[in-house]
């Protein structure tokens, strides 16, 4: 939205320099996104007469003498077909920017020759000014507001500062998108009274005309519909001269019309409450009546409309639609029909001003894509308060004799009293201010407010809120704040209106205790730092929602995952129940722009039907690891240990039966107590075909929910003596269907047996093409007593003992 | 002068300073001090000598070079920590030692916690397709994680019975209906903060704020406000901050980085805290702007595209 700073010195006192109130506004009403200053812009352009001019034969030019209120004339040539003689006009003389250009190329005009003729500058249409979009001819100025050599920037108040305000921050404000609720505002900030126009509060009444109907079908979608009939004979009349009105819509990004249109528009940028012309012939005919019916009712399914633009419409059901007896005229809110459109034949007009739903016509302006100056004011819900008042000053500045005045207001809103002490407002805010400052504050934006402690009486009637206590006020918002409702309300605006910025800061005190860090976060970081730190792996993110086909060339479940109906893409559409199939994207995408040797890992959160829900009714997600890299099972094996080894957790693997993407006889599961939590293993090679992978790809897949609670007081076993320890290489020969865990088991057991701190490393398991019957296991053995140093005697036992051992339980053979 | 030679010299200095008997009394002490400062720089030149043999026998290297000549050197490769991990990692870290606890956001929920709980009124925009995604049960991937205020305000509600406050912060993935180009993503983090006590202010949510930013970039900052519009705060303001020096500020630029408020009464009643006794604030912004700023990122798309040439920088 923009807004003009000399619209708003209009109605405000502005005691502070541009600079301190734009800081003001900005941090007590709303960010300005920036600021343009034309006074810059059209700096040096005057209004000059056009003294002479003289077609050049042969071509559409004109050759001019201009008077610019030096004692010489200028020449410049024209190519324009209204420029005349004794006319005003524009001129944009050599070395002014030309404003079209300002802020991008600043185009500097010369003087240069055309076919022969001296030009200095030129005379200039709206589109070089940077008004509107026209170049039918240039501009003229009535002579009865300029002389020639006047500044065109004074003369049309243009030396002036306009603000981009960042609509979001005020949705919820429906006032402040008209400039006078935005000066009351900015009243507010610098601590003035605001003197509202006086026909803010002057309306007609709540009345029907035997003229006239209306009828609003639901008042929750049209609280209220004013209307008048007016003749519209006089009003048709464009000047041809630029006027000031003209470029108080060009600051506000809009562009002249038509003098009916022009004015609802000024109307509408003034005080927020858009206003719509019906033909009231085309009216009355549409709808086969001979008195207009104006029945205002929701769309049905399908129902059709065409618009001004021309565009032909479907309405939804939600759409709010303004017919004549029935006949769709208008799409409430948005935009009018064509079939009661007005033109140069229209005798009488049916002027509106209504409001509507903002929960309709926000999805109305969604649904058909119409973004108008009217809708976006609508679309916060503009107050039914204003509607008759406005109608009025309408038809006074029209300078028309209403036939006919309508209003239909089925359920006028009742007065809110909120009651607050400056004990409750200061408390929450943190601020020490005195009740005249809060009472000054409020009544400042033309809150009623009822404080009998500094002797401020009610003008309305306040009924059981009359007795107050101490320190208490009580206070009625003015009709047009559509958002005050609570205590709390009111803190936002004292608050709000002295500057969040002057409370002093503090901190809240806090009782002596710990505060704690989730267990899944806290996992979450510790799995990070050894997976990243330790291992070398490489955390990735990635999206949560897959496409259906990325999880079925994974052979995932489709049918159980969550889908997003109003997903961006078909790319987008699941809430993945797993994070293996877009890592092994990753790792496919990565390897293929030349990468090779490494490991990625994701948390994320996963979820899917079959997990069911939680006790609020919402679905149950899990947090899971993934680990890929490119290798076989003892590659991912290796990482796992590790990881777990780390985490202080038993490695405990057992085969799996099947499994949608890992490959049965090369992936095992992982189990805690005898609950799987993790899987681990190579990736089928025909999900892998499916991915474009043609590398081994293996992969830990975890729970991270179900490891939480068994790792969350473990510690890493550590063990060692202080007496030396003892180290002896030992290959034993076994039948080549025996485990290696129970070759490492029957070790262990030899050397736990004997007491003894013992560590058994895996050196190489060998079996040659030649004998497939057997193979040899070879281990690196260290083992020490905790309490003497072992001699040799002693030495020779335990290697005795486990040849023994070993041989008797698995058959193995010392080589 | 070998070592040797030295030694000799000092040996013979030992004889002179026998001479010291012969002499009448008033010249001793002369004569004594002489010999003593002959002597100590004797000694320190013997040290020097002694020094300088040490590492006679070892030859000049290339500092600058990575490996030695003739020979092949494995570098240890480390692995990294995806930026918005580290990055969500440190700001737990500063909450928690501030005495917030933390929890994680999730990443599926409903109407009930997203929108109901939160005081939106039902027929609010944000609510609609063009916002707001959702599954075909009707269940919602959240578009921020103010969708776990209701779920901590009742987690901790015990806190505050025990006469303590309620202190959390949330992280978590969140979702928006949204174009993804070099600013904008549909996928995105953000850290939600609670604090709810019998005597919480706006003025204590400020000073919390400007601490952690001031822990966060290690400098004292400003902190200021401007008026924002959520359903679930009231009072609700934008909080922004002096542009750190660390991030190239000079005083006069200022970042846009938190939403946040006074927790609004209907929000505390639907987690059953009675808004007469208790007062909270609430706050949350979003994670990737600081790391983008941190590290001068200029696309946001870098942070889901799992590119190990980016993923290898951190």
């Amino acid at each position: 939205m923009k807004i003009s700073l000399n619209a708003l010195k209009q109605y405000v006192n502005m005691k502070v320099p541009v600079s301190e109130l734009l800081t003001l506004i900005g941090s007590r009403l709303v960010e300005i996104e920036g600021t343009i200053d034309l006074s810059e812009k059209y700096k040096n352009i005057k209004i000059v007469k056009v003294a002479e001019c003289e077609k050049i034969a042969g071509t559409h030019l004109s050759l001019c003498q201009i008077d610019a209120g030096t004692k010489e004339l200028i020449q410049v040539v024209c190519g324009a077909p209204n420029v005349h003689r004794g006319m005003l006009a524009v001129w944009l003389a050599p070395g002014v920017i030309v404003p079209s250009t300002f802020g991008n190329e600043n185009f500097k005009l010369g003087s240069k020759k055309l076919r022969g003729f001296e030009s200095n500058g030129m005379l200039a249409a709206a589109d070089e000014l940077d008004f509107w979009p026209d170049h039918e001819g240039i501009l003229e100025i009535n002579p009865k507001d300029a002389k020639p050599g006047d500044s065109f920037a004074e003369i049309f108040d243009l030396n002036d500062i306009i603000l981009d305000i960042e609509n979001k921050s005020l949705t919820h404000r429906p006032d402040c998108f008209g400039l006078v609720g935005f000066a009351r505002e900015v009243a507010g900030i610098l601590g003035e009274e605001f003197t509202n126009p006086e026909y803010l509060f002057l309306g007609v009444s709540n009345k029907n005309s035997d003229n006239l109907k209306i009828e609003i079908k639901d008042s929750e979608i049209c609280p209220r519909y004013s209307c008048a009939v007016l003749d519209a004979s006089k009003l048709q009349e464009k000047s041809k001269y630029l006027q000031k009105s003209d470029i108080f819509l060009f600051k506000a990004g809009m562009r002249p019309v038509s003098p009916i249109v022009d004015l609802t528009n000024i109307i509408m940028l003034e005080t927020g409450q858009p206003l719509h012309a019906f033909d009231y012939d085309k009216f009355a005919s549409v709808g086969g009546a001979k008195i207009p019916q104006i029945i205002v009712r929701l769309a049905n399914n399908d129902e059709e409309l065409q618009l001004l633009d021309g565009k032909t419409i479907k309405c939804v059901p939600t759409d709010i639609l303004i017919t004549s007896n029935n006949v769709p005229v208008a799409l409430a809110g948005a935009m009018g029909g064509a079939n009661t459109e007005i033109d140069a034949s229209t005798k009488k007009i049916i002027l509106e001003s209504a409001t509507f739903s903002l929960y309709n016509l926000r999805k109305t302006q969604m649904e058909h894509g119409i973004f108008s100056e009217a809708i976006t004011r609508f679309t916060k819900g503009q107050p039914a308060e204003q509607t008759s008042p406005v109608l009025r000053e309408a038809i006074r500045r029209l300078d028309a004799t209403p036939e006919v005045v309508a209003d239909c207001y089925p359920a006028p809103g009742k007065l809110n009293i909120i009651k607050i002490s400056t004990k409750e407002i200061n408390s929450l805010l943190g601020s020490d201010y005195s009740i005249q400052t809060i009472v000054k504050t409020l009544e400042n934006v033309n809150f009623s407010v009822y404080a009998p402690k500094i002797g401020h009486t009610p003008k309305l009637s306040l009924g059981k809120f009359a007795e107050l206590q101490d320190d208490e006020i009580a206070i009625v918002a003015p009709s047009w704040r559509t958002d005050i409702f609570i205590k709390e309300d009111i803190v936002e605006e004292v608050g709000r209106l002295l500057g969040y910025d002057n409370i002093p800061l503090d901190f809240p005190t806090r009782p002596f205790i710990e505060s704690k860090v989730d267990d899944t976060l806290v996992l979450k970081n510790k799995i990070r730092t050894i997976l990243s730190d330790r291992l070398g792996a490489n955390e990735v993110l990635s999206y949560s929602f897959v496409s259906e086909d990325l999880l079925s060339r994974a052979n995932l479940d489709t049918e159980n995952v969550y889908k997003i109906v109003n997903s961006i893409s078909p790319e987008l559409q699941c809430f993945r129940s797993s994070i293996v199939p877009s890592l092994i994207e990753k790792m496919r995408d990565n390897f293929k722009s030349g990468h090779n040797d490494f490991t990625l890992y994701e948390m994320n959160q996963i979820s899917s039907k079959d997990f069911g829900c939680d006790a609020d009714g919402v679905p149950i997600v899990k947090t899971s690891l993934a680990v890929a890299l490119f290798g076989d099972f003892y590659t991912i094996k290796n990482i796992t240990s590790q990881l777990f080894a780390e985490l202080g957790l038993n490695l405990d693997i057992a085969p799996i039966d099947k499994h949608p993407y890992f490959e049965p006889l090369h992936s095992a599961v992982v189990s805690i107590d005898g609950t799987p939590v993790a899987y681990l293993g190579e990736i089928k090679k025909s999900v892998l075909r499916r991915f474009k992978v043609e590398k081994s790809l293996a992969v830990l897949e975890m729970n991270l929910e179900s490891i939480k609670s068994s790792s969350a007081n473990q510690t890493k076993q550590i063990s060692f003596s202080k007496f030396p320890s003892v180290f002896r290489d030992l290959t034993l020969k076994v039948s080549a269907d025996t485990d290696f865990a129970a070759v490492q088991h029957e070790l262990m057991q030899v050397l736990d047996a004997k007491s003894l701190i013992s560590s058994i490393q895996p050196v190489s398991i060998y079996q040659p093409e030649s004998n497939l019957k057997t193979k040899n296991i070879s281990f690196h053995l260290s083992f020490s007593n905790p309490n003497k140093t072992l001699d040799s005697q002693e030495i020779s036992d335990i290697m005795e003992e486990i040849n023994h051992k070993l041989s008797k339980t698995l058959g193995a053979e010392v080589v | 002068m070998t070592v040797e030679e030295l030694k000799k010299q000092l040996k013979l200095l030992g004889a002179e300073y026998a001479k010291i008997k012969t002499l009448p009394p008033e010249d001793r002490k002369t004569f004594g001090e002489e010999i003593n400062k002959k002597k100590q720089a004797l000694l320190k030149q013997i040290a020097e000598v002694e020094a300088a043999a040490e590492s006679a026998d070892i030859t000049k290297i290339d500092l600058t070079a990575p490996f030695p000549v003739n020979a092949e050197y494995k570098t240890q490769k480390f692995g990294t920590k995806h930026p918005l991990s580290a990055e969500i990692d440190k700001i737990i870290d500063i909450y928690s030692h501030m005495g917030f606890n933390v929890i994680e956001s999730r990443q599926l929920d409903d109407e009930f916690h997203m929108f109901d709980s939160l005081n939106f009124s039902k027929g609010h925009p944000a609510r609609d397709g063009y916002d707001t995604f959702r599954t075909e049960e009707g269940f919602i991937p959240p578009a921020h994680t103010s969708t776990m205020q209701h779920r901590a305000l009742k987690k901790y509600k015990k806190d505050l019975e025990n006469g303590g406050n309620i202190a959390v912060v949330i992280p978590g993935r969140v979702f928006r209906n949204e174009d993804v180009d070099a600013t904008h993503e549909h996928t995105f983090y953000q850290c939600e903060g609670v604090f709810v006590s019998k005597t919480a202010t706006l003025g204590q949510m400020l000073g919390v704020l400007k601490h952690f930013f001031e822990v966060y970039y290690g400098e004292k900052l400003r902190i200021k406000t401007q008026p924002g519009y959520f359903p679930f705060t009231e009072p609700s303001l934008e909080i922004l901050i002096e542009k750190p020096k660390s991030l190239g500020g000079k005083g006069d630029g200022w970042l846009e980085l938190l939403g946040g408020g006074m927790i609004h009464p209907n929000v505390l009643k639907a987690a059953g805290i009675d808004p007469t006794k208790y007062k909270g604030f609430a706050w949350g912004g979003g994670i990737e702007r600081l790391v983008m700023m941190k590290y001068k990122l200029n696309d946001i798309r870098y942070f889901e595209s799992g590119k190990l040439d980016f993923l290898e920088e951190f």
